[in-house]
C-alpha cells in the first residue's frame, strides 16, 4: 500500500522546508503562544497574523486546499469545545437569531469568547499544518528529541508512524473479508462482526508489538532507542527566527496601537 | 575439520502457555556453512531460529562461537548472530530506512561516521541504497525483505539467520533474493519450506517434524528424500 498523506509535501524544495526542523518548531510554537495570548476581540492582530501566515504559505509552497483541508478536519472539535461558551456567561446579552416571535439570545461576553477562540483555534490548525507539512515526520520526531521531549513520547510518536498505515491496512482487508461473505446479512449481524473485527486488530497489534520488540532485542535494543541528532543552524534559522519574532512583536504592538 | 561456530545439546523449550515446541534438539553448525532447516508449519524452525540469539532460552546446552549464552556475553553474541524476521514489517520500525539500518549498529555504540559507512556498505550489499532516506512503508515486499537482511548486515554479523526469506516474493524477486544470498559469504542458517531455495542456497539441510529433528544430510540427496515430509 501506498501511503503519503503525512510527508506529502514535506520533500519540496521551498525556503521553509529547507528550515532547520528545531527552527520551525520554536518558531511555530512562538507564533502560536502570541495567537492565543491575544485578546478575544484583537480583530486587527488577527489580520496580521493572518497575513504573515499567507506569507509562510507562499514561501512554503505547499498547496493551499492542503491547508484548507486539514484546518476543515480539525474544524468540528474546535467547534464542539467551544459550542457552549455563548450560552455559560453572565451580564448582558444580544439576539443571536430571530425565527418568527422566537429569537436566539447569548451573552454578549461570551459570543465574543466564542468567537476568538475560533479564530485562534484555525490560526493555531494552519500553524501547525505548516509546520508538519513542510518536515518530514523522522526530522521533526528527532527535532523534539533534540529539544528534549521525553523519549517516551517520541517513540510512541514514531511507532504510530509507521504501524497506523499497517493496522489500516488489515482493518480494510478484514473488512473485505467481512462484505464478501455478509451477502443478505442484517445490520444488526455486521455491526456484531464489526465489534469482533475491532477486537481481532486490537489482538494483532499486541502480537505485532511483541514480534517487533523481539526483533528490536535482536538488534541490541536496551530500552532507549538512539537517534542521530546531526542538525545543523544555518545562518537563514537565525535569521527567520529572529526575523519572526521581530514581526510578532511588532503586531502585538500595531493591534495595541490601532486594533482597540 | 572446520570450526564449530554454533553447537546445541538436548534443547527443549516449551512456551509459556504449556505448549511444548522443541525436543531435545542436537545440532552442530561450522563457520562457514549454509544449513536449511526446513519442515512443516508448526514444526519449530521459527522457536528453533529464536534461540541462536538469545531471544528464547530453553533448558539444555547452547554453545555460540565455543561460549555458553549468557546475560554477560548476550549483547556480544547479538551483534554477531543477525537475525531476519519473517514479516519485514516486523523487522522494519523506524521512521526511515536509514535509521532501521543503523539500529543495530548504533546500539552496539558504534561511532556515528561508522554507522554511516555501515549503513551505506549494508544497503549496498542488497541493492537498496537509493532507498537510504525513504520510508519503510512505502517500499515493496522485496525492496522490505533487502532492506531487512540490510538492518543486520549493518551489525556485521559472522552469521546470518534468516526466517522464511521467500515468502509472499513474486518469482523475480525471488530470483534476486537467491542471488543475493549465494552473494554474502558468512555462516547462514536458513528456515523455511521453499524446498528449491534451500537447493540453491544451502550446502546442508535439516528437517524438523513436530519440535524434533528428524534428519539430515547434504543438501540434494537430503532434499529430495525429504519432499515428501514438508
Amino acid at each position: 500500500m501506498n501511503h503519503s498523506f503525512i510527508d506529502e509535501h514535506s520533500h519540496i524544495d521551498s525556503f521553509l522546508n529547507r528550515l532547520d526542523a528545531r527552527t520551525k518548531i520554536i518558531s511555530f510554537f512562538t507564533l502560536i503562544l502570541f495567537i492565543i495570548l491575544s485578546r478575544p476581540d484583537a480583530y486587527f492582530g488577527f489580520a496580521l497574523y493572518t497575513l504573515l501566515l499567507i506569507i509562510l504559505i507562499i514561501f512554503s509552497q505547499i498547496p493551499l486546499s492542503y491547508i484548507l483541508k486539514r484546518c476543515l478536519v480539525v474544524l468540528p472539535f474546535i467547534l464542539m469545545t467551544s459550542a457552549l461558551l455563548p450560552f455559560g456567561q453572565q451580564g448582558e446579552s444580544i439576539v443571536l437569531m430571530k425565527v418568527g416571535d422566537m429569537s436566539i439570545r447569548v451573552a454578549a461576553a461570551g459570543w465574543l469568547i466564542f468567537k476568538g477562540v475560533l479564530i485562534k483555534g484555525v490560526l493555531s490548525i494552519i500553524c501547525l499544518t505548516l509546520l508538519t507539512a513542510s518536515t518530514p515526520f523522522s526530522e521533526l520526531l528527532a527535532a523534539l528529541e533534540a529539544l528534549k521531549c521525553p523519549k517516551i513520547i517520541t517513540m510512541i510518536l514514531s511507532f504510530m508512524y509507521r504501524y497506523v498505515f499497517l493496522i489500516e491496512d488489515e482493518a480494510m482487508k478484514m473488512r473485505r473479508a467481512m462484505k464478501s461473505r455478509s451477502a443478505g446479512h442484517s445490520r444488526w449481524l455486521q455491526l456484531k462482526a464489526i465489534a469482533n473485527m475491532i477486537g481481532v486488530l486490537f489482538i494483532r497489534s499486541y502480537e505485532r508489538g511483541e514480534t517487533v520488540y523481539l526483533a528490536m532485542c535482536s538488534r541490541g535494543f536496551d530500552g532507549t532507542i538512539k537517534r542521530d541528532h546531526s542538525f545543523d543552524f544555518k545562518k537563514t534559522d537565525y535569521a527567520f527566527a529572529t526575523n519572526l519574532f521581530v514581526i510578532l512583536i511588532g503586531i502585538k504592538f500595531l493591534d495595541n496601537i490601532f486594533g482597540r | 575439520m572446520e570450526d564449530k561456530i554454533i553447537n546445541i545439546k538436548n534443547l527443549n523449550y516449551s512456551y509459556p502457555d504449556g505448549t511444548a515446541a522443541l525436543y531435545d534438539i542436537n545440532l552442530e553448525i561450522r563457520e562457514g556453512e549454509s544449513l536449511g532447516i526446513i519442515g512443516s508449519n508448526g514444526a519449530g524452525k521459527s522457536t528453533l531460529l529464536l534461540h541462536f540469539n538469545g531471544i528464547l532460552c530453553g533448558s539444555g546446552e547452547i554453545d555460540i562461537f565455543g561460549e555458553k549464552l549468557t546475560d554477560k556475553n548476550l549483547a556480544q553474541i547479538r551483534g554477531a548472530v543477525g537475525l531476519v524476521f519473517q514479516d519485514p514489517d516486523s523487522q522494519l520500525f523506524m521512521p526511515t530506512v536509514s535509521e532501521d539500518v543503523g539500529f543495530g549498529p548504533r546500539n552496539m555504540g558504534m561511532p556515528e561516521h561508522e554507522i554511516d559507512k555501515s549503513v551505506h556498505r549494508a544497503l549496498e550489499e542488497v541493492d537498496m541504497l537509493p532507498a537510504l532516506k525513504r520510508s519503510s512503508h512505502h517500499l515493496s515486499v522485496g525492496e522490505k525483505k533487502r532492506i531487512a537482511i540490510a538492518t543486520v548486515l549493518s551489525m556485521n554479523p559472522q552469521i546470518l539467520v534468516m526466517d522464511e526469506p521467500s515468502s509472499n516474493l513474486d518469482p523475480k524477486h525471488r530470483r534476486e533474493l537467491i542471488v543475493l544470498l549465494n552473494r554474502l559469504k558468512m555462516t547462514k542458517i536458513i528456515a523455511t519450506h521453499d524446498l528449491d531455495l534451500i537447493a540453491q542456497t544451502c550446502s546442508r539441510v535439516v528437517l524438523m517434524q513436530e519440535g524434533k529433528i528428524i534428519g539430515g544430510g547434504s543438501c540434494p540427496e537430503f532434499l529430495a528424500k525429504a519432499a515428501a515430509l514438508c
